[in-house]
């Protein structure tokens, strides 16, 4: 099926393009960019005021399936993340299983294909079961589709077997990731400030942080292997990798959208919607992050989803899951950072998009004649509310609900196929 | 800090949860003080007993250990002549939430009109109030490390009885106040009641992050700490402190941080020394001041029943004022339905 979709602002920063114009697909290809008024198709979309850039690329996000369906599924949260216009995803290696076996990876894999909603990308498990003592087959999990390894928030305590874990994966040139929080002083359940101290919940230190940062940056350079941050939260955090980079380590980092827009004082009167690991911390960080965006310290920014069913959330503060259910706010969130002046389309297609290809894919997916067509549109102005009948996760746990919202997903199209249409 | 208002009180401004002294105003606070202090009357009568709770149910959950407090309220209520009804509950880590919720909307169904509620969660009674229970009057009894407002009113109930007038007072609060819910609770109090030289005690692993947001100083010597003080309140110190590292012994902490008749006479003349209780003897405090002519620590028992009566009282009318709005208000609207 051939789709035209006319007068859109075609973004692709990889490109340096930015103008409003035409563009065209056929046969899972990008067919033509400029003036098509002369053509015709089935699907003729007038998309004046609307963005379309590559797709977006998710560096961090939880499925829960296998057994975690009570919280959301293969099917309904890669649903979901293609309504905010994503096509290809990073699982969390963090399943139940745990995925550190080749078995699990096809499993989970196939599932997305049966769904036909995104590509999965998996990350698989730096040790097995994610237990910080022995290694997984890492070279077999590479083989079976995984696209880098990672412990996910479980911390490696053993300095040795970190090394190990860096030596093998150097060995087959394979990709770490991190999620840096220091397991001990990562006790506790928000930002240590003033918030915290005031409503009495054990805080979470910046050093918690910056200490896991400096140590896997010790293994990163030590090994050579390269290496990718996620989920920065703090403006040390973000010196630490600014100052790696300029040493030319091949060191890549992103942050949750969810970091960009809040800090800890949202979750005052013990609002468990905001409970997130890593925590969001105060504003001065928030401003770090997104400066560390600008100036491409951080090079991506990614979903951090992590959908939760209602139970989950409804308890006392410390006795709530973590994690947020993101997908269905991802492209307002965007918005409104666009409508304050802290980001801009450009820069958020950059991060959503290009540079996460990159980490993930190894290339950026391009608006080019005869590229696959891995498309995202963007209505920027569209307002909507948030409701149980509009959302698509599984996950109750969003923040926003019942709030009107502006902007939204019109379209995601992948391999030339319409995957999410509003 | 007025989602805090609105939770604990009724449309009119009335008390119908007391979670935290935060979001209140002096005048509540003030309120509560009266009713307390006409509360300590009542102890001294020969009968006891006032029929304010008459025919109302309160139930006294306590998911987490403690004597003293729940018998204080146990006490309150009965001369409140309240029918009470006590649960020890223990939680286990992994049930928590949601053995919460089930115990209490089963008791909510049999018509308690008050919870009580002792928690290990920090906001544990908030999320009640607001989320589980909202027509149950929620009395906090400690939740986490965030709130006791009734240990800390009857401390400010001494105060006043004692001081009088806030507002030229220099208050010290030593020891740990990291894992201190009264402190905390204190702290707002004391502010909204116009107390301006509040002044924290202890070293940095017992001192939260950012405290000095909430309007203190902080002194990490027993020396400048109490310099002239009015008052004095000296925190329990929990012994498995030690184990964990926050200290090094209870000798040491005893010789930097211990009150003993010597370092009293830092504080002015006339100051008083508090203690939530239990004391430890010879680890926070010298058995010379805890029995001595300063000490209120037996007089703040006896006041901490006035007090938890005059919040009971205040609480359960506020929030039998609530229901009876809410269903006038349904049967008004039901009347207007009808052709």
């Amino acid at each position: 099926m051939s789709i035209i979709i006319r007068g859109a602002r075609l973004i692709d920063p990889s490109k340096q393009l930015d103008e409003v114009t035409d563009l065209s697909i056929k046969e899972g290809q990008i067919e033509a960019i400029g003036d098509l008024s002369s053509l015709h198709s089935a699907l003729d979309i007038d998309a004046k005021g609307l963005i379309l850039s590559p797709s977006f690329v998710d560096l961090h996000t939880c499925l829960r399936d296998l057994n975690q369906i009570q919280k959301g599924t293969i099917a309904s949260e890669t649903r979901a993340a293609s309504s905010a216009g994503f096509t290809h995803l990073c699982a969390s290696p963090d399943t139940q299983p745990c995925s550190d076996s080749s078995s699990v990876i096809s499993l989970i894999k196939s599932k997305a294909i049966a769904a036909g909603f995104c590509e999965l990308l998996p990350v698989a498990a730096l040790t097995k079961d994610l237990k910080g003592t022995q290694l997984s087959n890492m070279e077999a999990l590479s083989r079976a589709g995984c696209i880098g390894f990672s412990n996910a928030s479980y911390d490696i305590n053993d300095n040795t077997v970190l090394l190990r874990c860096y030596e093998y994966a150097a060995t087959f040139g394979l990709k770490v990731l991190v999620q840096a929080q220091d397991q001990q002083l990562g006790d506790g359940h928000m930002h240590a400030g003033a918030t915290a101290t005031r409503m009495g919940l054990d805080g979470i230190l910046v050093i918690a942080e910056t200490l896991a940062i400096s140590r896997h940056l010790q293994f990163m350079q030590h090994t050579g292997v390269s290496g990718h941050f996620n989920q920065l939260t703090s403006a040390a955090g973000v010196a630490l990798i600014r100052q790696a980079k300029a040493q030319g380590m091949k060191v890549t980092a992103d942050v949750g959208i969810a970091h960009l827009c809040f800090t800890d004082t949202v979750i005052e009167g013990y609002r468990s919607q905001y409970h997130v690991q890593p925590p969001l911390r105060d504003e001065s960080d928030r401003k770090a992050l997104l400066e560390g965006l600008k100036d491409g310290t951080i090079d991506a920014i990614c979903s951090a989803h992590q959908p939760h069913e209602s139970a989950a959330k409804c308890a006392p503060f410390a006795a709530t899951a973590s994690g947020m259910a993101i997908y269905d706010i991802l492209v307002p969130l965007v918005q409104s950072l666009v409508d304050t002046g802290d980001l801009t389309w450009v820069q958020a297609v950059q991060a959503l998009s290009s540079n996460s290809a990159i980490i993930a894919l190894g290339k950026a997916t391009h608006l080019t004649v005869g590229e696959t067509a891995n498309l995202t549109l963007i209505d920027p102005g569209h307002q909507w509310a948030l409701n149980a009948a509009s959302q698509l996760s599984h996950g109750t746990n969003q923040a926003l609900t019942n709030q009107t919202l502006k902007a939204r997903v019109k379209l995601t199209i992948k391999s030339g196929r319409v995957t999410y249409k509003m | 800090m007025s989602n805090l208002a609105e939770l604990q009180l009724t449309k009119n401004g009335e008390l119908r949860h007391f979670l935290t002294p935060e979001g209140l105003d002096r005048a509540m606070l003030e309120r509560i003080l009266d009713t307390a202090d006409s509360f300590v009357v009542v102890g001294n009568q020969e009968v006891k007993k006032v029929p304010l709770l008459r025919g109302r149910t309160v139930v006294n959950l306590f998911f987490e250990n403690s004597t003293r407090t729940r018998s204080t309220f146990e006490l309150a209520a009965q001369r409140l002549s309240a029918d009470v009804l006590t649960l020890d509950i223990k939680t286990s880590a992994t049930s928590k939430g949601e053995s919460l919720l089930d115990t209490l909307q089963n008791l909510r169904a049999m018509h308690s009109d008050m919870f009580v509620i002792r928690h290990s969660d920090s906001g544990a009674a908030h999320f009640i109030a607001e989320q589980v229970t909202p027509d149950v009057a929620i009395i906090n009894a400690g939740d986490g490390r965030h709130a006791h407002p009734t240990q800390a009113m009857l401390d400010m109930l001494t105060i006043r009885r004692h001081k009088g007038n806030f507002e030229p007072l220099a208050v010290a609060i030593v020891g740990d106040i990291l894992h201190s819910r009264v402190a905390r609770d204190q702290i707002h109090a004391l502010k909204t009641l116009g107390c301006k030289d509040i002044r924290l005690v202890g070293p940095h692993t017992l001192m939260p992050e950012a405290i000095n947001s909430m309007g203190v100083t902080t002194h990490t010597h027993m020396n400048s700490g109490i310099d002239q003080v009015d008052v004095v309140i000296m925190l329990r110190l929990q012994t498995e402190r030690m184990a964990s590292a926050f200290l090094p012994s209870a000798g040491e902490y005893f010789r930097l941080y211990g009150l003993t008749t010597e370092r009293l006479a830092q504080a002015k003349p006339d100051a008083i020394v508090m203690h939530p209780g239990p004391i430890n003897r010879g680890i926070e405090i010298e058995s010379a001041v805890a029995d001595g002519p300063q000490s209120m620590i037996l007089n703040q028992v006896g006041y901490g029943i006035a007090l938890r009566m005059a919040v009971m009282s205040m609480a359960m009318s506020g929030q039998m004022q609530q229901r009876q709005a809410q269903a006038s208000q349904a049967t008004s609207l039901l009347g207007e339905k009808r052709p």
